[in-house]
């Protein structure tokens, strides 16, 4: 198998929201035109250091994590989706996630082995 | 260093495992997770199967008939050195190539450093 190189410049924008706004940032990314996307459970804390309700102190709250992998110039509008759809109430809350950014070198199909997205 | 991170069917995770091991990568981490992709997935077929009672209406299943409709997949991820990535990522082609839609993508991510918990070896000392 031969693999050409191509100059695309991808990123993976990985979108750390409330559980409850999956389905709302899923069904708005597809319209959006962005249909591929992964979800994973993750728990974890911000910079708050967890909630503390009470006396109970959560510091691993449940949240969902979102892969996708875009094309540079597709970044802004996929962070967009994601930061209007998953915000809470007018001015969004503590504890709405997260997004974070990062390069990716290639990518490969696995069905048919190429390269690009 | 370079992260090869895989999205790749359930059923195939055995045999990329034992791959990679025999091409000299044994470590690895792997975990669940529900995802989609470009092409829509014909959702009746899996509809009449659980009607029908063929397929148990298992979590997977039920991820199927939820509204978000994602399809549950493994995520696999490993760190090579930058001249071992090609290697890899064929060995994962290789092994997972069905040559139908769904077989899953890679994804290769710079790593910048990284660090070995037991004794504190950095860098390419601390992935061999």
């Amino acid at each position: 198998m031969r693999f050409t190189q191509e100059v695309t410049y991808m990123l993976l924008v990985r979108a750390i929201i409330r559980p409850e706004k999956v389905s709302i940032v899923l069904s708005e990314l597809l319209s959006a035109g962005f249909p591929a996307v992964t979800k994973m459970d993750v728990f974890g804390r911000g910079r708050q250091k967890g909630l503390k309700i009470g006396d109970v102190f959560y510091d691993e709250i449940p949240k969902e994590m979102l892969l996708c992998v875009v094309r540079d110039e597709d970044k802004d509008d996929v962070v967009n989706v994601i930061m209007r759809n998953a915000r809470t109430g007018e001015k969004g809350n503590f504890g709405d996630g997260r997004i974070f950014i990062s390069p990716v070198e290639d990518a490969y199909t696995i069905s048919n082995g190429k390269q690009g997205l | 260093m370079k992260e090869v991170m895989a999205f790749i069917r359930q059923n195939k995770i055995n045999r990329t495992k034992e791959a990679l091991a025999e091409a000299g990568f044994p470590s690895f981490t792997c975990r669940k997770c529900l995802g989609r992709g470009k092409k829509s997935v014909d959702y009746s077929l899996v509809k009449s199967l659980i009607e029908d009672g063929e397929m148990p209406l298992t979590q997977s299943a039920e991820a199927l008939t939820e509204s978000s409709r994602l399809i549950p997949k493994r995520f696999f991820t490993l760190v090579v050195d930058d001249t071992e990535v090609q290697k890899v990522v064929k060995t994962i082609i290789d092994v997972n190539s069905t040559g139908n839609p769904g077989d899953g993508k890679i994804f290769v991510i710079p790593i910048l450093e990284s660090y070995r918990v037991r004794d504190g070896e950095r860098d390419v000392d601390s992935i061999n």
